[in-house]
């Protein structure tokens, strides 16, 4: 099967999912939208991408072009250029100015002398006296950085590796003596240093300064990743800051926050510093173990869906979020503002406040955690449960790829979902009709994932079991897997799109209707 | 021992010190140890320190002349750039040392900041207060601590 045969399978996949009414649920997003195109769908990075991961040698490469071109536009050595473009932030622009403005003045400031001034050696003669250790060498084993001012080998390369040591301050190396301010530059550098160690970690340090001062490059945040990725397009909007690395981090480039859509910067800057401000702990211990709403026993929250079991021998089934019967179970994403008022009548402000905050915050935390146990579960379903399928199946790994397919919409739909309970939390109150909207559709979006969330974590396990022949059913998991996924994947991005087009088809059609159509829709599918 | 294979620079700078002392100053290397110096710095003229004697101890460790010398008070002294525990916030003993500096060149600096404190560039809080906010009061408490813990004894 190749990768052609692969998508026209989700195409048809499409009309055999058991549950249809997954289908009407776009019914009712932005008409004239394009239609199901699963290649576009696909990939989050495809022609419209506006950002290039670097790797170590795409950066060396990028540096060393502005290098080459300030030392051809200045006649100076490519060392001079370095210190000239990393006292200016790697502006290549900057450089210019500054330089045919007032060359004097920007010698002076990053200690690069005049050539006539270089001649005048303090100690003229066969042997010198060197500043730091003090003993005597002949000439050619005294170096000066153009000031005349004389150190051996080796208090040089101690020196070199000091600063080196010291960090990247080395870049703004100058000659030892205190009252001097000659630049010690790159190539200096290059002939001076003790070891290969020494160069490298300064080119580390080199590298470091050219991507932490370019405004266009940022590192990837992702852990132990070495990647740094350059944005090119405008950002905001409809453009999103997001960004998909090759260390498979996915994280806005804008603020360096894990992604974040439909919600802008801003609303996770104080959505996060609100969570600072609760005791965080304690939150945290409230999204991890609630009371089995049958027996009253702790129960800690240890799948990723949200279809609680509880202990033996209670075992009832309820949903983790409204503790609700999971078999009565409809949705339960919906802030039930009218209830709340009804209780709080003569509670102060403040405790209502926290009570919707609990709401969202319970939520957000809740599909937080479930998406580090989807991240945890895919690594593990890659490791071993793949293996373990090719056994009992009898299938090629690239069959299976379906699986990880579905175990990352799975991730991202939960970054998704999270962060639609901050989009949640900050919907103004008096928009009954968009925040309506915006439930159902929410609850919607929690609904399609939970049943590939479970589809995948759960209906799996079965055809683990080595019956010494492929199990009957994995076809239909299959195409059932491959089916959810890719309704679910067309589900969230439509409603990414309507969120932070701030729901604006409510203003369109002007009127309660939508909010009012939107369930029987669902219900009639 | 650590004194045998003593970096010439360090032999050539105590046989300079000892020979040709700056005015007011005295060091000299403790006898089990060469890296280890008493050093004593008279409280300079038109100070509040003046008629003082303080004590120092210097120290170099295996990096030097790379990193800077370890210097501290031994005398207690009131002066908002020495702490309690004597140690000093002086820029050449940190991120502005250079190797091409000697002892010689950070006693002078110490005993400079003797004659100027700079209560801006604080390494004791209180005492820079009370030095911005009432410096002839400041200056008399230094030259109470000069007569109590620098003179005599
Ligand atoms: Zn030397
Ligand atoms: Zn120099
Ligand atoms: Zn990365
Ligand atoms: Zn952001
Ligand atoms: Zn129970
Ligand atoms: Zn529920």
């Amino acid at each position: 099967m190749d990768e052609n045969d692969l998508n026209s399978d989700h195409v048809n996949s499409d009309t055999t999912v058991d549950d249809d009414d997954a289908d009407c649920y776009y019914d009712f997003f932005i008409k004239g939208d394009d239609p199901m195109d699963p290649e576009d769908a696909k990939s989050h990075q495809g022609s419209g991408q506006k950002y290039t991961i670097l790797n170590q040698a795409d950066m060396r490469k990028r540096q060393e072009d502005v290098i080459a071109e300030v030392s051809t536009v200045l006649s100076v050595s490519g060392a001079t250029a370095t210190i000239l473009l990393r006292h200016f932030n790697w502006s290549v622009g900057n450089v210019h100015e500054a330089w045919f403005a007032d060359e004097d003045d920007v010698r002076k400031r990053v200690g690069l002398l005049d050539y006539d001034k270089q001649l005048s050696d303090v100690n003229a003669g066969d042997r010198a006296s060197c500043g730091i250790c003090f003993d005597v060498y002949p000439r050619d084993r005294i170096f000066s950085v153009g000031c005349g001012h004389p150190f051996c080998r080796e208090c040089w390369g101690g020196y070199i590796r000091s600063a080196i040591n010291n960090g990247p301050g080395c870049l703004t190396l100058r000659c030892p003596d205190p009252s001097c301010s000659a630049a010690a530059d790159r190539d200096v550098i290059d002939m001076l240093a003790l070891s290969d160690d020494d160069k490298k970690k300064y080119s580390q340090y080199l590298l470091r300064s050219y991507v932490e001062e370019n405004k266009k490059i940022k590192w990837c945040p992702g852990p132990d990743c070495e990647y740094a990725v350059e944005f090119d397009g405008g950002g905001g909007g409809e453009d999103s800051w997001d960004v998909s690395c090759l260390c498979y981090y996915s994280f806005c480039w804008n603020c360096l926050e894990d992604s974040h859509r439909p919600v802008d910067c801003q609303t996770v800057s104080s959505w996060l510093s609100k969570n600072t401000d609760e005791s965080e702990t304690k939150i945290w211990i409230l999204a991890r173990t609630k009371p089995c709403p049958r027996c009253q026993k702790s129960i800690e929250k240890n799948g990723g869906c949200m279809h609680m079991t509880c202990n033996p021998p209670c075992r009832y089934e309820f949903c983790w979020i409204c503790l609700g019967d999971w078999y009565n179970h409809g949705t339960c994403n919906r802030y039930n503002e009218a209830a709340d008022v009804e209780a709080d009548k003569n509670r102060e402000d403040a405790e209502k406040y926290v009570t919707k905050y609990t709401h969202y915050y319970d939520r957000w935390a809740a599909n937080h955690s479930s998406r580090q146990k989807a991240i945890a579960d895919m690594q593990r379903v890659q490791s071993m449960q793949i293996r373990r399928l090719i056994e009992t199946q009898g299938k090629a790994g690239y069959e299976l790829l379906f699986i990880t397919d579905a175990w990352e919409q799975i991730i991202g739909c939960r970054q998704v979902l999270k962060w639609t309970y901050a989009y949640g939390y900050y919907l103004p109150e008096n928009e009954h009709t968009k925040r309506r909207l915006f439930e159902f559709l929410q609850g919607e979006a929690e609904k399609g994932l939970e049943r590939l969330h479970e589809c995948a974590e759960l209906e799996l396990n079965q055809f683990l079991v080595d019956y010494g022949r492929p199990s009957e059913g994995f076809r239909e998991f299959e195409v059932k897997l491959k089916g959810l996924t890719m309704v679910t994947r067309k589900y969230f991005e439509k409603l990414v799109r309507a969120l932070e087009n701030g729901l604006s088809e409510v203003q369109v059609s002007g009127s309660e209707e939508i909010g009012q159509n939107i369930p029987m829709t669902s219900a009639e599918g | 021992m650590a004194n045998s294979n003593l970096p010439r620079r360090i032999i050539k700078e105590t046989q300079r010190l000892l020979s040709e002392p700056a005015p007011g100053i005295s060091a000299s290397p403790s006898e089990d140890n060469m890296r280890y110096f008493n050093v004593m710095i008279l409280g300079p003229a038109q100070s509040p320190y003046e008629g003082g004697v303080f004590k120092l101890e210097l120290f170099l460790s295996e990096e030097y002349p790379m990193a800077a010398p370890k210097v501290r008070f031994l005398t207690k002294i009131y002066h908002p750039n020495i702490d309690k525990l004597g140690r000093i916030c002086l820029d050449i003993l940190k991120d502005k040392w250079s190797p091409a500096l000697q002892i010689r060149t950070v006693l002078l600096s110490i005993q400079a900041l003797l004659s100027a404190p700079n209560p801006d560039d604080p390494l004791s809080e209180n005492i820079a207060k009370h030095w911005k906010t009432n410096e002839t009061e400041a200056v008399e408490t230094a030259k109470e601590w000069t007569r109590l813990y620098a003179t005599g004894a």
